[in-house]
């Protein structure tokens, strides 16, 4: 037994070639990123040596800044916005009887749909004139409440924002549910008996019990949200004037538009070490808060 | 009273399925109208139905070109990202080699630290010096690459799972290692490896940035850059934009509307482990 499965040849013929692909193309790379964001490179030429320079510019980097605070509403926004309507969706769903399995299915379906998509169907959704938003409002004779969403600074974030929500809610309310389902049906009762019906059992009983999953449900947001990316760079490309920018679009910019690739590099560091932090940050305030047991 | 806040339960629920599904309804609607009828009347049925817009898209727009495209390197990097997948995890789970496997599986672990995203400026510069730029390869591989991580730690998730016995018997009856693999474990582990299968191509038929980043020329885009590319060119002709969107769109809707409890599964186990 122990001979057949100590066999050096076959387990190096497994591990090698996925550790290969995995080390040359992820590790290396992140390796490569640090390297590269202490330096000041074009990309063609030999990299030179910096120090910390391009953090330091960064810092003075007003455009930089503003990408930074859009990224901050974005975790703001997942945070106040979409979490408390996914608990809410969620105990409504969980409380269905019928129909619960075609409510779970719809509400995940935007999540198994390509952002590049997503961003194209909501450009229609935005468009000024023939754009369903627009036209519910005049619908309604709202005409002064029209607004060219995405062309406009006030709103082009806000309009990105609703859009992510709208792919994100259902896949997280599906997590939410599947925990709300393995409370075991004898809580749920006792709970019924002591009086705690309606939204009362979902403040005294449910809420309490899924608190781990609604505090992973946080954590994926807010790393998603430091990391967006695509959706930015379909609906906006950054703009009107750089007013829904957001540190990956930054990043991306540096180096393709302005070959700046030490910066660039320094950029996508940043938001690494501002995931770290938030996670951190997020680890310490509910510490106290462990395991649920029943 | 009961019965009264369960009416508003489906009622409330239903306007949310609402905004869900319009947008897609409107965009599938307007597929098969021309340019004029998708302004004019953005909220009435086709005034007949006509495919002129997928066959242009078809035609003109070579959409076919970009469907196989996307179905061509979805499939090879999958595939290829499932065998090594599923080697490595059998290696490190079933075989007798403790230390070296706890030190694998804790490097694998590094990934979940940071994001492909992030990563995107370095891999650039290594396809350009590896040569693979613009080629299929500047895609199937990093692909791969970045999909080993997640289904390692589902598939070993589920192997660890596997009674010891089955092994042993095996070895009674002769077999060697790979026989193993490929006569008991790999039968039983199929619905993981469809699972994984499954979501790992839609995580590459879905995937834009490297896509958009790593190829350049206009023959080998993949269906999601085709897409983004028509609608920044053809800002106006929605018939033929709607009718690409569609064409895109639908083979994932209707993988998911018939492996929706796979997928959802998968999905959830994938992303609570993370």
């Amino acid at each position: 037994m122990n001979k057949v499965l100590r066999n050096p040849y076959a387990y190096v013929l497994f591990v090698v070639p996925a550790m290969a692909l995995y080390l040359t193309f992820y590790i290396v790379p992140m390796l490569n990123s640090l390297k590269y964001a202490v330096t000041s490179w074009n990309g063609i030429n030999e990299a030179t040596f910096n120090g910390l320079d391009n953090f330091v510019k960064a810092f003075h980097d007003e455009k930089f800044w503003i990408a930074f605070k859009n990224n901050i509403y974005f975790v703001l926004f997942s945070v106040f916005v979409q979490i408390p309507v996914i608990i809410f969706f969620s105990i409504l769903i969980s409380g269905a009887k019928r129909f619960l399995g075609f409510y779970k299915t719809t509400v995940f379906l935007p999540s198994v749909l390509s952002t590049a998509i997503i961003g194209v169907i909501w450009q229609f959704i935005y468009h000024p004139d023939a754009g369903l938003v627009n036209q519910l409002l005049r619908m309604f004779g709202l005409e002064s409440w029209t607004h060219g969403w995405l062309g406009e600074e006030g709103y082009s974030m806000l309009a990105i924002l609703v859009t992510n929500g709208w792919q994100w809610t259902g896949f997280y309310i599906v997590l939410v549910l599947a925990a709300i389902f393995a409370i075991p049906k004898e809580m749920q009762e006792a709970g019924e008996m002591d009086g705690a019906i309606g939204w009362r059992k979902a403040r005294y009983i449910t809420i309490p019990l899924i608190r781990p999953v609604i505090l992973v449900v946080m954590m994926l947001s807010i790393t998603g949200a430091m990391k967006a990316l695509d959706i930015v760079f379909i609906m906006t490309k950054g703009g009107p004037f750089g007013s829904s920018e957001v540190m990956a679009t930054y990043m991306y910019k540096q180096a393709y538009s302005m070959s700046l690739f030490g910066y660039a590099n320094a950029i996508s560091v940043i938001i690494f070490l501002f995931t770290v932090v938030l996670t951190v940050i997020f680890h310490f305030l509910t510490r106290r808060t462990e395991e649920v047991d029943y | 009273m009961r019965k009264a806040t369960g009416i508003l339960r489906h009622v409330i629920l239903l306007g949310y399925l609402a905004i869900i599904l319009y947008p897609l309804l409107f965009i599938f609607n307007s597929s098969f109208k021309n340019n004029s009828e998708v302004v004019l009347h953005p909220w009435a049925l086709p005034e007949k139905f006509q495919m002129g817009n997928y066959i242009d898209a078809f035609g003109n727009s070579h959409i076919g070109k970009y469907f196989m495209n996307s179905l061509y390197i979805s499939t090879i990097a999958t595939v290829a990202g499932i065998i090594l997948a599923t080697a490595i995890a059998y290696a490190i789970t079933r075989m007798r080699f403790p230390r070296i496997s706890k030190l694998v599986y804790g490097g694998l672990l590094l990934s979940l630290l940071i994001s492909p995203a992030s990563l995107l400026i370095p891999l650039y510069i290594m396809i350009r010096s590896l040569g693979i730029y613009n080629t299929p390869f500047a895609l199937i591989v990093p692909y791969t690459a970045f999909s080993i991580p997640i289904s390692v730690f589902v598939m070993a998730a589920f192997l660890k799972s596997i009674p010891r016995e089955l092994e042993e018997a095996g070895v009674m009856d002769g077999l060697s290692v790979f026989g193993l693999l490929g006569r008991i474990i790999m039968p039983l582990t199929l619905p993981t490896l469809v699972t994984v299968f499954i979501l790992n191509f839609m995580g590459h038929w879905n995937e834009f940035i490297m896509a958009n980043l790593f190829l350049s020329s206009q023959d080998l885009r993949t269906l999601p850059v085709a897409v983004v590319a028509f609608m920044d060119k053809f800002q106006m002709n929605y018939g033929a934009l709607t009718a690409s969107v569609m064409i895109s769109a639908l083979p994932v809707i209707i993988v998911y509307t018939v492996l929706q409890k796979q997928i959802i599964q998968g999905v959830a186990a994938g992303s609570v482990k993370g």
